[in-house]
């Protein structure tokens, strides 16, 4: 049994923000750096699936610069066995980070491919789906639950508006994980700092491709728009909600 | 710009993401066609047939349900055959299986949760946002001759009026589908409430820490005569049943009145919740998303403002 | 006729042989019994080097022969076991003076001293020590039958684990036997000394004035001559070879005590809790904490059999008093049964309930129990035998976190503190924002140097209440001319509370960086207002490099003060009262400076009716404030508790805090108690600041 996962570094946002120069990107000064909450979670599933099966390997794969290896070190401390990181930027849009996975994933014939659903900076929900797509692989998106049969697994997609809609999907799949599928492990910072010693091959990228999308500019969303921000202490707040909402409800 | 859009629909409705793509195609051209893959499409047409689709097209495929392979052939061989410059799909479950994979075999352009789109020259420019909605961000597409966007629900309001579109069909050769679909079953299905039939919602997110402390919020709910409400961490945390949970995952709801008590507001969960008729949001982060959807807002500590209004009631 | 009497009188040759042969056996018991003990304790995990002996001595001669901590918050108490303490020595070294004249004096150097006034002393002297401890006997007896308090009771707060689910019952049974005992043991010894008196009626036995009295009763009621002396040959034996079981028996019972006791007592840490161990260099996993009953140290092992369950750290804890499922001391007890039961006496001699050798502490002893704990010390504080529960809860949790056994809150906490640097899961840069409404710049202190490198902590960084008493003590330092600087995003969360919680991997790493940014800085003295950051820069940076003058902001408003620095006015006449912070009074022993600084400002000073080493913990510590609640369903919390004492002195304006981990929690129990507007909270350098106003 072998899984690889698909993690992310992801770039969190304070409530400051300054644009590089040329105002395609965030200044990096601005950004905090951790794993990604999804990805937390589709190492867990992983990891528990090993677990299961008795015996079998969790590699994490992720496509970025050096320090995108601090949130591999946080997965192989939870007890991922290898990492891979492939060399990149940190800017890559999804599709291209798909590329870059593919060929780890067809090097490493795994059993399982995860991916979070999303990351939580860019949010585009899309490269395990491009993976999938880039290696025709069986995919499912969302998935909530996970049962291992033999050459297919059973999963719970969670759809829109409270709907579980139950899949069997043929095995090597791409399938992408949602939250709240397990309680990710925590990993104590004496593993973290142990699994230093573990090995993160580096590899480099073949052909990228075209990016799929550019950034023309980013900017601070105009804020509350409408929104009429009420003023003074908690005692005010409540009194003009009292108002507000018995005018409304009316 | 010819536009080609994937209707949408789940046990034999459509979806209203569809109807709000073809507004959303308005703003590019008018060259729109909508493409319906099922297994008895044209039953599902009349529902597409609105103001502003040119063409509707019935792909007949043999599964009931959503099942990703059919999709993503039936969409592959229907952009070989329209050749459309941009391809419009849902930012959807359904959608993440197919619209990526297709984009990056294809080659195409690609984004996601995209809620605004305009025309630049020869230029498409969308707009989507980054790092937790705090910035967005204008993307076009230099390097793409075709498009695929993935349109974030609720953004537009859907098309209206009647249509008059042509129909025709399309047949496509499926080799397989390898993610098949067993069953449906809803999770929780409403075991105490309906948030969806409510007028007056108080929801609360992250910003209450521990589930100690939703008693508190529950017993004031009672008080102010509305119904309780979460976002996605607090059933992720299993504090609450998924049936109470408002955003994309959960319930989309329209009450009258929706008090958002610390959170932030994730894009999925303003899907669900931001066509109320009034939202007021308490947050302490002056940057949180839910201000920008919301008609009244409060930076205030969410504890202190429910001690105020447990007085008031 | 010459004042002695014949130890064997009346006995056979044989009698006597079988006599010598119970002593050797009885001796033998005991001995295999403390060797067990000993090596039980060999079984624990790691070595630890006494140092200081000397001092180590003179503590454990100081704190056995004067009562010291058992007087503590029970004078009564303390008295009556100075009386059995006393009682039971006095009666003990009187059997050694026999022996040495009987074994060894008289027979090989022909040198007999027990008689004469020698024997009047000694019989006088045992006669009243017999006596006092027949009477500290009898007091704990009414204490334990009748009066009963909360202490000495074995009411739990929680469960305890299935194979121990009568341990409670058996320690009432055990506590009687063991009371009994000795009460039969006096009263023997007594009866013994009477029946002879009786028998033989000399007149010099007035110098043992409780046997002559009732010996002489017994011959006012015609009790005497041969029907005595008969008394006396059977009770000879009834109190020799019950003295002899009960000597071999000190290893298996209640009475190891007074073995462990002193020996707990030497072997105290006496920084215990306020300097935690770090994990050995390149520790795996299962080096980790307290897992298994023998990753204890041996001192950790030896505490739990001094455990004599006087329940003072029961009483004293905020956890047990607010119905958190843990009690120190039915942790310690419930150790004490796997330890014992595991690899010590009782598993030897197989009795129930056994534990399987290595055994694992999770099936004992619940998580839940060890996250109750707010390791604010007062249990350590107030043990009389020296048991160090804190370290040994740390230990265990540092288990519990290597597992990832811990709410999920917490968990969240310290991811967050992981990426962010901070509890509060902001982003670094906002760590100096508070300054921004000073209308001064304060001095990054990596760029420039100054006299005081003032580290903020978390709370006071960013928690909006806590941010207008950093402005308050900015305004201070700088109406006082001190020349001070902060380390903006430099600093990290200090990890006092990251440590206490269990996690020394994510402590060590917050340490070691903090000390390499302070070592860059230019500084004399480092200054916080936070007792947690202060406790782990004073005591335990040292450990990863750091050492540095280290101050809390009461002692340094006290030094402005006191130097005419800060030209403070007798102006402020509120009622007030105090809370003492845990890491700044127990862990630190800084009491005073508060007092003094509150004094000085002209503040009537009420004192809470637990102060100082007795303060109640506000239930934030030990990262508790991270996790979620755990209290007694129908439990006040221990700050709500707090404010409800306060609120009873009567006519208190302030609450005065100086931690600003008390001022999130009292500002929160003011409003949950239902307190408002009866009493209001100030830390203290606000009041320092509203009175330099009026100067």
């Amino acid at each position: 049994m072998k899984v690889l996962v698909a993690v992310k570094q992801v770039a969190v946002l304070g409530d400051e923000v300054e644009f590089t120069e040329d105002e395609r990107e965030v200044d990096p000064d601005y950004l905090d750096f951790a794993l990604n909450e999804w990805d937390s979670y589709a190492t867990e599933e992983a990891l528990r699936l090993v677990e299961a099966a008795g015996s079998g390997e969790v590699v994490v794969v992720t496509v970025g610069d050096e320090d995108a290896e601090d949130c591999m070190r946080r997965c192989l401390a939870m007890g991922a066995d290898r990492g891979i990181r492939v060399e990149a930027v940190r800017t890559l849009d999804p599709i291209q980070v798909a590329r870059a996975l593919a060929e780890v994933v067809q090097s490493e014939s795994p059993d399982l491919v995860f991916a979070g659903v999303q990351s939580s900076d860019s949010v585009q929900a899309a490269t395990g789906g491009a993976l999938a797509g880039l290696l025709d692989m069986p995919s499912v998106a969302v998935v909530t639950k996970i049962e291992l049969g033999e050459g297919k697994a059973t999963v719970n997609r969670e759809l829109e508006g409270g709907l579980v809609d139950v899949v069997e999907v043929d095995t090597p799949a791409v399938i992408t994980i949602q939250t709240g599928i397990n309680e990710p492990r925590y990993a104590t910072l004496r593993a973290i700092k142990q699994a230093e010693e573990k090995e993160i091959e580096v590899r480099q990228p073949g052909d990228l491709g075209p990016q799929a999308q550019r950034v023309r500019r980013m900017f601070v969303p105009p804020k509350g728009e409408g929104a009429e921000m009420l003023d003074g202490g908690a005692a005010e707040v409540a009194h003009r909600i009292q108002e507000i909402v018995q005018e409304k409800l009316a | 710009m010819s536009i080609l859009i994937v209707a949408e629909h789940r046990r034999g409705k459509v979806r209203p993401i569809t109807l709000e793509m073809v507004s959303a195609a308005k703003e590019l051209g008018d060259e729109t066609v909508v493409a319906v893959i099922a297994k008895d499409p044209a039953t599902l047409a009349d529902q597409v047939d609105v103001e502003g689709v040119r063409e509707i097209v019935c792909v007949k495929v043999d599964p009931e349900g959503f099942e990703n392979d059919v999709v993503r052939e039936a969409l592959e061989q229907l952009i070989s055959d329209r050749e459309p410059d941009v391809v419009l799909v849902g930012f959807s479950i359904d959608s993440m299986g197919f619209g990526p994979a297709l984009a990056a075999k294809l080659g195409l352009g690609f984004a996601s949760d995209v809620f605004a789109l305009r025309r630049d020259g020869d230029d498409l420019v969308a707009e989507r946002s980054f790092y937790g909605s705090k910035v967005n961000a204008e993307l076009d597409f230099p390097n793409s001759e075709r498009v695929l966007l993935m349109i974030r629900p609720t953004a537009w309001p859907p098309a209206e009026g009647e249509g008059a579109a042509i129909s025709a069909e399309l047949d496509v050769t499926i080799s397989g589908s390898r993610a098949r679909h067993v069953d449906f079953h809803e999770v929780a299905a409403s075991e105490d409430v309906d948030i969806t039939g409510a007028d007056f919602l108080l929801s609360v997110g992250r910003g209450v820490g521990e589930k100690e402390n939703l008693g508190q919020f529950e017993g004031l709910a009672d008080k102010m005569g509305a119904t309780l409400s979460v976002s996605r961490p607090l059933v992720d945390q299993g504090w609450m049943p998924s049936s109470r949970q408002v955003g994309q995952s959960g319930k989309t709801v329209k009450p009258k009145v929706y008090l958002a008590l610390g959170i932030s507001g994730a894009v999925q969960h303003l899907a669900g919740m931001k066509t109320s008729g009034t939202i007021i949001a308490i947050n302490t982060d002056p940057e949180a998303a839910i201000f920008n959807v919301a008609h009244y807002g409060a930076v205030a500590d969410l504890f202190e403002v429910a001690e105020e209004l447990e007085k008031l009631y | 006729m010459t004042a002695t009497r014949d130890t064997f009188a009346g006995l056979e040759t044989w009698q006597i042989v079988l006599w010598y042969s119970l002593i050797v056996l009885s001796v033998a018991i005991f001995v295999y019994g403390v060797l067990r003990l000993l090596l039980k304790y060999r079984r624990g995990r790691g070595h630890e080097k006494f140092g200081n002996r000397r001092e180590r001595a003179e503590r454990v001669v100081r704190v056995v022969f004067t009562h010291a901590w058992i007087r503590r918050r029970d004078p009564m108490a303390g008295l009556g076991h100075l009386l059995v303490f006393y009682g039971f020595m006095v009666l003990f070294a009187g059997t050694v003076i026999l022996a040495f004249q009987d074994d060894f004096a008289n027979p090989v150097l022909s040198f007999d001293f027990w008689h004469g006034w020698f024997y009047k002393v000694y019989s006088l002297f045992l006669d009243v020590f017999g006596a006092a401890l027949v009477v500290g006997l009898t007091y704990f007896a009414v204490k334990r039958g009748i009066l009963r308090p909360f202490r000495l009771r074995y009411w739990r707060p929680a469960e305890p684990a299935e194979p121990l689910k009568d341990q409670p019952h058996r320690y009432e049974v055990g506590d009687w036997v063991f009371l009994g005992s000795l009460f039969f043991l006096a009263l023997t010894g007594f009866l013994l000394e009477s029946f002879r008196i009786a028998a033989d009626n000399p007149g010099f036995e007035v110098w043992s004035p409780v046997g002559y009295a009732v010996g002489q009763g017994f011959r006012a009621l015609g009790f005497d001559d041969g029907a005595a002396a008969d008394a006396r040959a059977v009770n000879w034996w009834v109190h020799g070879v019950f003295a002899l079981f009960w000597v071999s028996s000190i290893p298996f019972t209640k009475a190891v005590h007074m073995l462990a006791g002193p020996a707990g007592v030497a072997a105290k840490d006496d920084r215990a809790g306020n300097r935690l161990a770090p994990l050995p260099a390149g520790a795996k996993a299962a080096d980790v904490g307290y897992a298994f009953i023998d990753s204890l140290l041996p001192k950790h092992l030896l505490d739990l059999d001094a455990c004599t369950k006087c329940g003072k750290c029961h009483a004293a804890c905020p956890a047990t008093a607010t119905g958190y499922p843990l009690s120190p001391r039915d942790l310690v007890l419930d150790l004490r049964e796997v330890a014992e039961g595991s690899m010590g006496n009782r598993a030897a001699l197989g009795i129930e309930p056994t534990f399987p050798e290595h055994a694992q502490l999770i099936d004992t002893i619940k998580p839940e129990t060890l996250w109750s704990c707010m390791q604010c010390m007062a249990c350590v504080e107030i043990c009389p035998v020296g048991i160090e529960h804190v370290p040994i809860i740390n230990q265990m949790r540092r288990a519990l976190v290597e597992k990832g056994d811990m709410d999920g809150q917490l968990q969240q906490t310290l991811e967050t503190i992981y990426t962010c640097g901070n509890s509060f899961g902001e982003t670094s840069r906002k760590r100096g924002r508070w300054t921004r409404d000073l209308d001064f710049d304060v001095k990054d202190i990596r760029k420039r140097p100054a006299e005081v490198l003032w580290f903020v902590g978390d709370y006071a960084s960013f928690d909006p209440r806590n941010q207008k008493v950093s402005r308050s003590l900015a305004q201070i330092l700088r109406r006082a001319g001190v020349d001070f600087g902060i380390l903006y995003d430099g600093e990290r969360t200090a990890g006092n509370d990251v440590r206490r919680v269990g996690e020394e991997g994510l402590y060590a790493d917050l340490a070691e960086e903090n000390v390499a940014t302070i070592s860059s800085c230019s500084f004399d003295r480092i200054l916080t207002s936070d007792p947690h950051s202060f406790n782990t820069l004073k005591n335990e940076y040292p450990q990863f490099g750091g050492a540095w003058d280290v101050m809390h902001h009461s002692q340094l408003l006290l030094e402005l003060i006191e130097s005419g620095r800060l030209n403070v006015k007798k102006g402020l006449g509120y009622r007030v009262t105090y809370h003492d912070p845990c890491t700044l009074g127990r862990y630190n022993g800084v009491y005073d400076p508060p007092r003094q600084v509150l004094e000085a400002l002209g503040a009537e000073l009420v004192e809470m009716p637990r102060n100082r080493d007795n303060a109640l913990c506000c239930g934030a510590g030990g990262g508790r404030i991270w996790m979620k609640e755990l209290k007694g369903e129908d439990s006040p919390r221990p700050s709500e508790l707090r404010i409800d004492e306060a609120v009873e002195l009567g006519g208190i304006d302030y609450f005065v805090v100086a931690c600003p981990k008390d001022v999130t929690m009292y500002e929160d129990a003011i409003k949950t108690s239902g307190h408002q507007g009866d009493i209001e909270l100030r830390e203290l350098s606000e009041l320092v600041y509203e009175s330099l106003a009026l100067a």
